[in-house]
């Protein structure tokens, strides 16, 4: 219990200052716009090619823009050695794991929902009748990117290349989930996600479950100095 | 190693690839003792305050925190209050904001009567709803003991407590120390002016390059003290 309730204290803490400041949140709306905006204008997007294309370019532009919040997520820690008041805290460490996870969930799928409305707009699309699939898709991909994000930006913050590092060791740990992302986006986009869009579904579940569970087993090296 | 010790390392040292901050050392501080440590730049006061708070491992030994090591059983940090040279604060939560969220990280009962007791310890009472970031360094240092003391610790490492503070912030820090000693808490404080540590220390303890120079117990002498710190408290060039 004592470890949930520093992990909740944690993610509070982040809402609250993320409330204040928009440091997340405001970089990764304006970088996820300007992708859309570009693509619109680099592709054409009508009929067929909006599901061949479309997800691949809404997906690249969230791991991209995530890249933005998770190298922030442990250097806003860094700011008056804050972190180090968090490691004195009595307990298990992997509940700051948890706490960040979590905050980096909620801004991953905050900008992605915040810039759906956009993306519907751009590539003329009517979002009313796969919301609730698509829902599904960016919940499990955003608990992915976070899971094992938040893991390697603790890994990195130590280190002198950090901001180099991160997308470095990210990029090709993200892929398989990131390949099912665009495959299940492409699935509900086309309007075919019965049967089909399950398989993608599970891979994205099992693998978000499997790197929380690691990566609250490994962050107390990782965090080390 | 007795039931009664606070703090024993035990050939405890530090290493950073080949740079050595803390050579293989042994201490004892009883429990209820005050420690002077003191140093020159780089000489690695504030490594050995890491190692007891348990915020890095010693490369080689052992360190124990009331018989405890602080990494294996994490509980033990519970018992440990650190002021660092930096503040450890958020500077986008307001004052209570901030011990509110130690407090819950801690899991302390009646949170609120803490937080009002420790940010009446240090004046800031009034200041409690502004955001941490408009405060002064001296307000933010104050703000720091508060954090250190909200649950409190029974074991104080103090890392040039007294930086920051004005005449009138120094003597309240002193007027906390003084008690903290009456109580019989454990207490490391680290000061580059001996002024003060005047009065509220039992013991000396001088480290040079990662090494002990001093350990000897103090009587109130500030004399005494100048005299046995004045040559080890300019910045060692070898040290960097």
């Amino acid at each position: 219990m004592r470890f949930l309730g520093r992990a909740l204290a944690i993610l509070h803490k982040d809402l609250q200052a993320e409330w204040r400041t928009k440091a997340h949140l405001s970089p990764m709306v304006f970088f996820i716009l300007l992708m859309l905006l570009v693509f619109n204008f680099s592709f054409d997007l009508g009929g067929a090619a909006l599901y061949e294309i479309g997800p691949g370019t809404l997906w690249s532009s969230y791991v991209f823009a995530s890249l933005l919040s998770l190298g922030r997520s442990f250097a806003d820690e860094r700011e008056n050695d804050a972190l180090d008041a968090l490691l004195l805290a009595p307990g298990d460490r992997g509940s700051i794991y948890l706490g960040k996870m979590l905050g980096n969930f909620i801004f991953l799928l905050a900008v992605e929902l915040l810039s759906l409305p956009f993306f519907a707009l751009f590539f003329n699309l009517s979002l009313s009748f796969f919301l609730l699939s698509l829902l599904a898709v960016f919940v499990l991909g955003s608990a992915c990117m976070a899971s094992v994000g938040t893991l390697f930006a603790a890994l990195s913050n130590n280190m002198r290349l950090r901001e180099r590092l991160l997308p470095l060791l990210l990029l090709p740990m993200i892929l398989p989930a990131l390949i099912s992302c665009v495959e299940a986006t492409g699935l509900v986009l086309a309007n075919d996600c019965c049967e089909k869009l399950f398989p993608h579904l599970q891979v994205l579940g099992v693998y978000a479950i499997v790197f929380t569970v690691l990566s609250l087993m490994l962050f107390e090296y990782a965090i080390e100095e | 190693m007795s039931r009664d010790d606070a703090i024993v390392l035990e050939s405890a040292a530090k290493h950073f690839g080949t740079h050595i901050a803390l050579h293989p050392t042994d201490l004892v501080i009883p429990r209820g003792e005050a420690v002077l440590l003191v140093g020159a730049n780089g000489a690695g006061k504030s490594t050995l305050l890491r190692l007891m708070a348990g915020l890095c491992r010693p490369s080689e030994g052992r360190v124990r925190i009331n018989g405890r090591d602080p990494q294996r059983t994490p509980g033990v940090r519970a018992e440990i209050g650190l002021l660092s040279h930096q503040t450890l604060l958020y500077d986008e939560l307001t004052a209570r904001e901030n011990l509110r969220f130690f407090a819950q990280l801690y899991g302390l009962d009646n949170p609120d009567k803490r937080i009002a007791a420790a940010l009446t310890a240090v004046d800031l009472n009034e200041r409690r709803d502004q955001r941490v970031g408009s405060f002064s360094r001296g307000m933010k240092q104050r703000l720091a003991i508060a954090r250190a003391i909200l649950h409190c610790p029974s074991i104080l490492l103090l890392d040039e407590p007294f930086t920051g503070l004005d005449a009138s912030a120094s003597a309240t820090l002193h007027r906390l120390l003084q008690r903290f000693r009456q109580e019989g808490r454990t207490y490391i404080l680290v000061a580059h002016r001996l002024d003060e540590a005047d009065g509220l220390v039992d013991r000396l303890l001088v480290i040079k390059r990662g090494k002990w120079c001093i350990d000897q117990a103090l009587t109130n002498d500030l004399d005494q003290l100048r005299r046995l710190c004045s040559p080890y408290l300019e910045a060692d060039p070898c040290a960097f």
